[in-house]
């Protein structure tokens, strides 16, 4: 079904992967002369995605364009700097976005149930002005729409019928972006045991790259004492609703006391805030803040629950503009602390 | 414990030890986690696993719990602690309760100040008439139309299940809890995995939550050089169609006011609701523009999604009432509800866990209610000698005392 030039658009297929193996090339043989163009296009794939978020298509040299995915993906495994993975495995999604969305519908399904294990059913139903290629397995339509933003991706907004979502070709595509992209970041986190001796070379300049295009990884520190002015809608609600005595249900308290163990506030602090509920237990309080904080019970220390989450639970409170580029309460704190800190907005590269 | 525990406690006891007494045992049931929740100081023995049955039934035999409990969720090791179990997956699970729907009938329930113990009938005031402090307490009561209502709202939810939902292997089973709700548990290969952000995105799907009208359907279409209003039709999947039945409910409903005014109300009232079933009827209303359709839309979600309790279908580690086990708070059994007899099933007759003999209490106060065929109360402090089942009722709600 798929031809050498599709290999080439599409690297990550298992048909590529047959391929490679099948050209049984031993990682000795890189070094040999005609490997010289996987690595340069290796090293070009990275580069592509490190500088400008997008990787080209080269079909001038299919075996070239085909062998260099694993071994860029070997080369940052090398490395292990996160940031540099999460970039590519974007740009590589992104790349094969593009190319996926001109497919026909039967090579579409041919890559998504094959390599992606997809159970797609071929539907082409017209509702309204929509034609619906296809319709998705539910379970398989989720685990890739849960990283979708837009609000066209939450279930509620989809037709779903028997258990398929159905999906337009280009949703399709787009669903398959975010599985390659899943897969190539999977892909990159194996660790080889040791650097093979031709690569070393490579994957110094691969570093050198990563430091030129993403800088020296930094840490920014949250403030040492919690700041009020840097909580999100949600928290500031939460608290203000204590205060005036006002019931809070469950997750908004358990959200709540997860923010604010996670931004430094004290124990103490803590059961304070919670004071003013009209059913107050000192002894209770302090038990569920230790207990959120991994000192009692099962010693996980929790984070705050994403947007998502109390967004199902009514906890979130008139999103602003920062909310929108934000997925957990966490984040807002983090950025708007770093705004009013006048560190300025951080470059963010995930 | 007090009095009425220790009876309690006795009566499980003896239900638990009936020789033929067999129990629930759900699919992998060894990858379970179970749970107790002790009638002594309301103390909860978990991260339990059992190898069978019967060992199971041992312990409870032992222990004579007042509720019973099993995890959602399989573990390779259900005895770890919470974040070195291994999880292999969880059933998909719904939870419907009368506390979450807006039964008719909470006029006649009681409520009771937590701080100055005032009580009173009727829907419950925000704050006490008495000392003006708002910890006031809905009692929730086993009645008659909370449990109906929690039943259609169940039956709703298969639909909706079986209609949007279902894949083809998926297992169901229905349970009535034994005391307000019912739970409906998936057992499907399909859902296991599910992580709870997914799980959230089904939740969020049977509540119609966020449910953007414009995304499903409604929209201006050019045609003829005029934007005219489109939107889905009847017998249209998912919620495209829903929407549509449950305008028609909402709009044939007496008494609901939508927010129109009074030309609007005369369109509708004049409109032919046939014209539903056949033709397109977004833009042929005249006055009643995509705003105001947008506002009916929203009323017709809330009436036609599935009031499931959102948290325990997204949590992945959830304990959840073991059937075929007592429910404390009220002394009747979880059991399975056989979907072709849902309709038919009455929870005050096919629940009874002790069905014979006579025990003496003295009541405090209880309102009106029934067991098995029989209507019993209100009382008002008076010693009784009631069937052990209406007895046990009464005792596992506090609103009475054996009688010495």
């Amino acid at each position: 079904m798929l031809t050498r030039a599709d290999l080439a658009k599409y690297p990550f297929v298992a048909e590529a992967t047959d391929y490679v193996r099948e050209l049984g090339f031993s990682i000795d043989e890189i070094a040999t002369p005609e490997f010289s163009p996987v690595l340069d296009r290796a090293e070009r794939r990275l580069e592509e995605a490190l500088s400008k978020s997008q990787i080209s298509v080269e079909v001038s040299n299919e075996s070239a364009e085909i062998l260099s995915f694993p071994v860029s993906n070997l080369i940052l495994g090398l490395i292990g700097d996160e940031r540099a993975r999460r970039r590519f495995a974007l740009a590589e999604a992104k790349r094969a976005y593009d190319l996926l969305r001109q497919e026909s519908p039967e090579k579409l399904e041919h890559i998504a149930t094959t390599t992606f294990g997809w159970r797609l059913e071929r539907l082409d139903i017209r509702l309204g002005l929509r034609l619906y290629d296809f319709g998705l397995n539910l379970a398989d339509f989720l685990r890739n729409s849960v990283h979708l933003r837009e609000p066209r991706w939450n279930l509620p907004n989809r037709v779903l019928n028997h258990g398929l979502v159905y999906v337009t070709r280009e949703e399709t595509a787009r669903l398959m972006e975010e599985e390659v992209r899943m897969r190539v970041l999977e892909r990159s986190s194996k660790v080889p045991a040791s650097v093979p001796q031709p690569l070393g070379s490579k994957v110094e300049r691969a570093r050198g790259l990563v430091i030129k295009w993403l800088g020296i990884p930094t840490q920014y520190e949250l403030p040492k004492v919690p700041m009020p002015d840097a909580m999100p809608p949600c928290i500031r609600h939460l608290i203000d609703n204590l205060n005036e005595g006002k019931n809070v249900q469950h997750m908004g308290r358990f959200a709540l006391a997860a923010f604010l163990l996670n931004i430094g506030a004290g124990d103490e602090e803590i059961v304070k805030m919670f004071k003013p509920a009209t059913d107050f237990s000192e002894r209770m309080t302090r038990y569920q803040v230790e207990h959120i904080g991994g000192k009692r019970g099962g010693r996980t220390k929790y984070t705050c629950p994403m947007c998502t989450t109390l967004k199902t639970h009514g906890v979130c409170f008139k999103p602003d503009k920062i909310c929108d580029t934000i997925r957990n309460p966490l984040s807002y704190y983090k950025r708007k602390s770093r705004i009013l800190s006048g560190k300025g907005p951080s470059r963010e590269f995930s | 414990m007090s009095s009425a525990e220790h009876l309690i406690k006795q009566k499980f006891q003896q239900f638990y030890l009936e020789r033929n007494r067999t129990l629930f045992s759900p699919p992998a049931a060894s990858q379970r986690e179970y749970g107790f929740l002790l009638f002594k100081g309301k103390f909860m023995v978990r991260h339990r696993t059992f190898k069978n049955p019967e060992t199971l039934l041992t312990a409870i035999r032992d222990l004579s719990p007042a509720h019973v409990y099993f995890s959602t969720a399989y573990y390779q090791d259900p005895t770890a602690s919470m974040d070195q179990k291994g999880w292999l997956g969880a059933d998909l699970v719904f939870d419907i309760d009368a506390d979450h729907l807006d039964t008719p009938c909470t006029i006649m329930h009681n409520w009771k100040c937590k701080a100055c113990s005032t009580v009173g009938k009727g829907s419950a005031p925000k704050t006490c008439p008495k000392c003006k402090n708002d910890r006031v307490e809905i009692e929730t009561w086993l009645c008659d139309r909370c449990l109906q209502e929690a039943k259609e709202e169940t039956i709703h939810l298969l639909e909706m299940i079986f209609s949007d939902l279902q894949m083809g292997d998926a297992n169901l089973s229905v349970y009535f809890s034994g005391h307000r709700g019912y739970h409906v548990h998936l057992h499907s290969e399909d859902f296991r995995m599910l992580r709870e952000e997914q799980r959230r995105e089904i939740v969020d799907y049977l509540l119609g939550e966020q449910l953007d009208p414009s995304l499903q359907g409604m929209e201006d279409v050019p045609e003829g050089g005029v934007l005219i209003l489109k939107g889905p039709q009847w017998g249209e999947p998912g919620w495209r169609g829903r929407m549509v039945r449950g305008i028609y409910e909402v709009l044939t409903k007496e008494g609901e006011n939508l927010g129109l005014n009074q030309a609007q109300l005369k369109v509708i009232n004049a409109w032919d609701k046939a014209n539903f079933f056949t033709k397109p009827f977004w833009s042929s209303l005249k006055g009643i523009n995509a705003g105001t359709w947008k506002n009916i839309v929203q009323r017709a979600v809330r009436e036609t999604a599935a009031k499931i309790d959102s948290v325990v279908t997204s949590d992945v580690h959830r304990l959840i009432r073991l059937p075929g086990t007592l429910n404390g708070h009220t002394g009747l059994l979880g059991v399975n509800v056989p979907l072709e007899r849902l309709d038919e099933f009455d929870p005050f007759i096919e629940s009874i866990a002790f069905p014979e003999g006579q025990v003496k209490i003295t009541v405090k106060d209880s309102p009106e209610f029934r067991i098995g065929s029989q209507n019993f109360g209100p009382f008002h402090d008076e010693k009784i000698e009631l069937p052990t089942a209406a007895a046990m009722l009464l005792l596992c709600k506090h609103k009475a005392e054996p009688t010495s």
